[in-house]
């Protein structure tokens, strides 16, 4: 009788709360032994919050995000990279040849204002992020090659994602943070687009900012800061590995410092606990503080590369000059400006040592991905090569200035810009010509208005206004790391050609376009792995653009936190450490 | 009276439709929009940057745009900031507000500082203390108040790592702010605001004591000052009522000038102090080209620069019976 009603018991308790996520214990360094709970994380923000709004927030640092932290249906391990069931209860069960998926959502959660988190929800969330009118960031997430993913609600713990087409994509653009449908939903119904643009500015009272996530908003200042409190809500379906609620700490505050200069002194004067590390020249000074004994901390330079790119591309769209176009089109031009390109010498001279040479579109920091292109071709610094092939576009004479001429005399010469005010580019587009200039090959080099250059580099059509830009890319994530608008020809970053009709003119284009699609319809990791490859190497062969180097990720906190990752699963991409499990010491 | 200020508003409709022009089409001016830093993001397709810039109205013409914004305001509509996506003014006010407090507080100091100085040089003309405050004045004229915040807040440092006191130099409110009563948030926010309200005041002081002290030298000399000392008024008496009040004019005419200044913040010192006024917010929105943040506040300033010049206007008629607004 006593074990009946033991079992039944724990029936109805198991069916009430549903297993919490237990937080690997491998995701920490420093295990929170002594229990400690409480404190405060002090952080900073560059620039003012613009919103509380999720659905018109455009900034990867906004408020929604902050406190939403610890959201989504599955979550990517920094340990692998693979996707686990985080919000959703188990795996997904895929159907119609991966283009179907049902997902159990775990029970028991809740919002911090006590609903419970169901498939509404996330059905709401999904639908106003696709409104157009809305204008929401996330719109493009939601969409494959033009056409919608649909979301449908089994019950109230099951969804089901509709894609067009398979997209390795599929658990990314599943794992959005849902947001409340009786907050939304019912403003969304009655008001459509306009009513949701309307909801949560940052007129709107802290206390009444309803959050699936980590963190509930305190209090926002503007111009000054935001504080975060903990979500009692979620430390009841979130628990570290001996089953204790998370987060450890009660609060983290965002100061809003207005430049990278503030944050350094902030943090060197011990009033925040962490800050960006951005060049040499601020590791020496935290060292400097750390030997001095004014900062007590840990500083771990050189922790992995950055997740951007610089590059230079070349415009073989010039219709108007048929010598540059001829030129830049050429693919024995374009390996002897790879050959041109010092590498070394850039990291060591603008990026003071601190940095990765890079070859390919794919960020070096996606080790995986790097390992499966391992033999796509590269073309290092050698100027004797560069000479070499010139030679055999027929610039064999050097003129009285010590240029190349061709045979008619005409001098190989081409311009090449930069955002001005960008040091760090500066600096590379310097180091180019000036190697350049060694084998005879005169780049005039100009820094421009910003906006100007990315008028330049987006323009379409068959003369297109400039000769060769050098710039950057950021974002992309490490699932599939090739940009929709990047590899595929009409892309609108596809920045070496961007003819009117959108066509490509090699071979190698045409393949990378058909393997970029061909990759983002695989599911399975090392086969779309082995097609980035592939993609790299038709990249490297092609040598469209030329990848130059790139800075690395550096971090440092103060003593006071513990809970940091452990060193090899700190990267730029997965950052030091989560705040979950980050604790005051 | 009235029929002056009804004179002021006609005037100023074509003063406001002409600046209100030029500050649209300058902005226009600078290359891209609001939207070009989004086309360098792979994450982003043009699809969507097509729908960013039709919600935006982007996609029309400039002209158009104009037109739009213009009928907007006729109904008290400053436009959207595209950062925000909220109303201008809802943007603009906690920070206004902000700026006023600042503001407010060095312009009292301002005057505080500069009248008696200003007064005491003219009085006691080339003395000793006369030549030193000079000195110092000359000093202060050529210093750009931010390079003079930035070295007091090298002093200030120096001093909290000697004492150890927690002398505030940035921001307005502390981390604690949220927690205290409501009579230690004045005393918070004032313990913020004085370092830099005093270092505005000192530096924009320098000018307007040496303007004072020329005054009062000048007014001092007239015949009705000598009549009046001959007559036997008492020293104060001829100082401030007579001289003084005549000395004051042409500040009394620049007073207008205070009503836009106190909402368009204090410049370079909010950024230096880190104070979250209306400039740094101004400097981020042209930066990212949020076109109607820019104009909505600009406009804005306008407004009460024609309201504070009609104000001045009344001001000194009635500091000086000689003038006549009717």
């Amino acid at each position: 009788m006593k074990k009946a009603l033991f079992v039944a018991l724990a029936m109805t308790v198991g069916s009430a709360v549903a297993a919490p996520f237990v937080w690997p214990a491998a995701w920490t360094a420093e295990q929170n032994t002594a229990n400690k709970r409480g404190g405060e994380y002090r952080y900073y923000s560059l620039s003012d919050y613009k919103t509380f709004n999720p659905f018109t927030s455009a900034e990867a640092d906004s408020i929604p995000t902050l406190i939403a932290a610890g959201t989504g249906l599955f979550a990517q391990d920094p340990r692998n990279d693979e996707f686990i069931p985080y919000m959703a209860d188990a795996k997904p069960t895929v159907s119609n040849n991966g283009k179907r998926f049902v997902v159990k959502i775990r029970e028991g959660m809740k919002f911090s204002d006590g609903q419970p988190i169901t498939a509404d929800d996330f059905v709401t969330t999904m639908r106003i992020h696709m409104d157009d009118k809305v204008g929401s960031n996330s719109f493009d997430s939601f969409r494959l090659a033009g056409k919608p993913i649909t979301i449908k609600k089994i019950d109230n713990y099951t969804v089901q994602f509709d894609f067009p087409q398979v997209s390795s994509g599929a658990y990314e653009r599943m794992a959005f943070t849902p947001w409340p449908d009786h907050v939304f939903g019912k403003a969304y119904r009655e008001g459509g687009a306009e009513a949701i643009k309307k909801m949560w500015t940052l007129g709107t009272n802290p206390n009444q900012i309803v959050s699936p996530g980590m963190w509930t908003l305190g209090s926002y200042r503007a111009g000054e800061r935001a504080v975060l409190e903990r979500n009692e809500r979620w430390g009841e379906w979130n628990k570290d590995s001996r089953g204790n609620a998370l987060p450890y700490l009660a609060s983290a505050s965002y100061r809003i410092v207005g430049d990278a200069n503030a944050a350094l002194a902030a943090y060197l004067a011990g009033q925040i606990d962490s800050v960006a590390v951005r060049n040499a020249d601020d590791l020496a000074q935290i060292k400097r503080a750390m030997d001095a004994g004014r900062l007590k901390a840990t500083l771990i330079p050189n922790v992995s590369p950055q997740a951007t790119s610089q590059w230079i591309t070349f415009n073989w769209n010039k219709a108007g000059d048929p010598f540059k176009q001829k030129l830049f089109r050429d693919v024995r031009f374009r390996r002897a400006m790879s050959h041109i390109a010092n590498r070394k010498a850039m990291v060591d001279l603008a990026l003071g040592g601190l940095g990765t040479e890079t070859y390919y579109s794919v960020y070096p920091i996606f080790r995986q991905q790097i390992a499966a292109g391992a033999s796509a071709p590269k073309y290092p610094y050698n100027l004797q090569a560069a000479t070499n092939l010139l030679r055999q576009m027929g610039f064999t004479k050097k003129n009285a200035q010590g240029y190349l001429v061709d045979n008619s005399g005409k001098v190989l010469e081409f311009n090449l810009s930069t955002n001005a005010g960008n040091t760090v580019r500066e600096q590379l587009g310097r180091i180019f010509a000036d190697e350049a200039k060694k084998v005879g090959v005169k780049v005039n080099f100009t820094p421009i208005d910003f906006n100007n250059l990315v008028n330049q580099l987006t323009s379409k059509g068959e003369n297109r206004p400039f000769d060769a830009i050098l710039l950057g890319l950021a974002n992309g994530s490490n699932v599939w790391p090739f940009g929709s608008n990047v590899t595929p020809c009409g892309g609108n970053l596809h920045s070496y050609n961007n003819n009117s009709k959108g066509t490509c003119l090699t071979s190698q284009e045409t393949l990378m376009t058909k393997l970029y699609f061909q990759g983002d319809a695989t599911l399975d990791d090392a086969k779309r792995r082995a097609i980035g490859g592939q993609i790299m190497k038709a990249e490297g062969e092609l040598q469209p653009v030329i990848y130059l180097v790139g800075g690395n990720y550096h971090v440092t906190f103060n003593e006071r936190l513990g809970g940091e990752y452990p060193r090899t699963m700190m990267d730029a991409y997965y950052g030091s450490r989560d705040l979950a499990l980050t604790f005051v010491k | 009276m009235i029929p002056f200020l009804l004179r002021r508003v006609v005037q100023s409709i074509p003063t406001l439709l002409l600046a209100s022009v030029l500050i649209f089409f300058v902005i226009q001016l600078a290359p891209g929009d609001f939207l070009t830093p989004a086309r360098l993001n792979p994450n982003i397709s043009p699809e969507q940057l097509e729908n960013l810039s039709r919600n935006f109205g982007l996609d029309r013409s400039i002209p158009e745009q104009y037109l739009r914004w213009m009928g907007n305001m006729f109904r008290g509509d400053f436009g959207l900031s595209f950062q925000y996506q909220q109303p201008v003014l809802d943007v603009v006010w906690p920070r206004i507000k902000n700026s006023l407090w600042l503001v407010l507080l060095s312009t009292l100091l301002f005057y505080a500082i500069a009248i008696p100085v200003g007064v005491y040089g003219a009085v006691r003309q080339n003395s000793l203390g006369d030549k030193f405050i000079n000195v110092v004045l000359y000093f202060l004229l050529g210093f750009p108040s931010f390079f003079l915040a930035l070295i007091i807040i090298y002093f200030i440092l120096l001093a909290r790592d000697a004492t150890g006191l927690d002398i505030p130099i940035g921001g307005m409110t502390s981390n604690n702010y949220e927690q205290l009563s409501s009579l230690g948030r004045v005393w918070d926010i004032v313990k913020h605001l004085i370092i830099p309200a005093v270092v505005l005041a000192i530096s924009d002081a320098a000018g307007l004591t040496r303007v004072i002290r020329g005054q009062m030298l000048e007014v001092m000399r007239s015949d009705y000052v000598r009549t009046a000392r001959a007559k036997g008024v008492n020293e104060r008496s001829v100082i401030w009522k007579h001289t003084f009040r005549n000395g004051i004019l042409p500040i009394v005419a620049n007073i207008g000038g205070l009503l836009p200044a106190a909402i368009s913040g204090a410049g370079f010192m909010e950024v230096v102090f880190a104070y979250p006024g209306v400039t740094p917010m101004l400097l981020t929105a042209i930066n990212t080209q949020d076109l109607y943040l820019i104009a909505g506040f600009t406009v804005i300033t306008t407004i009460l620069l024609v309201i504070g010049n009609a104000i001045s206007d009344l001001l000194l008629a009635v500091v000086d019976p000689r003038v006549k607004v009717a």
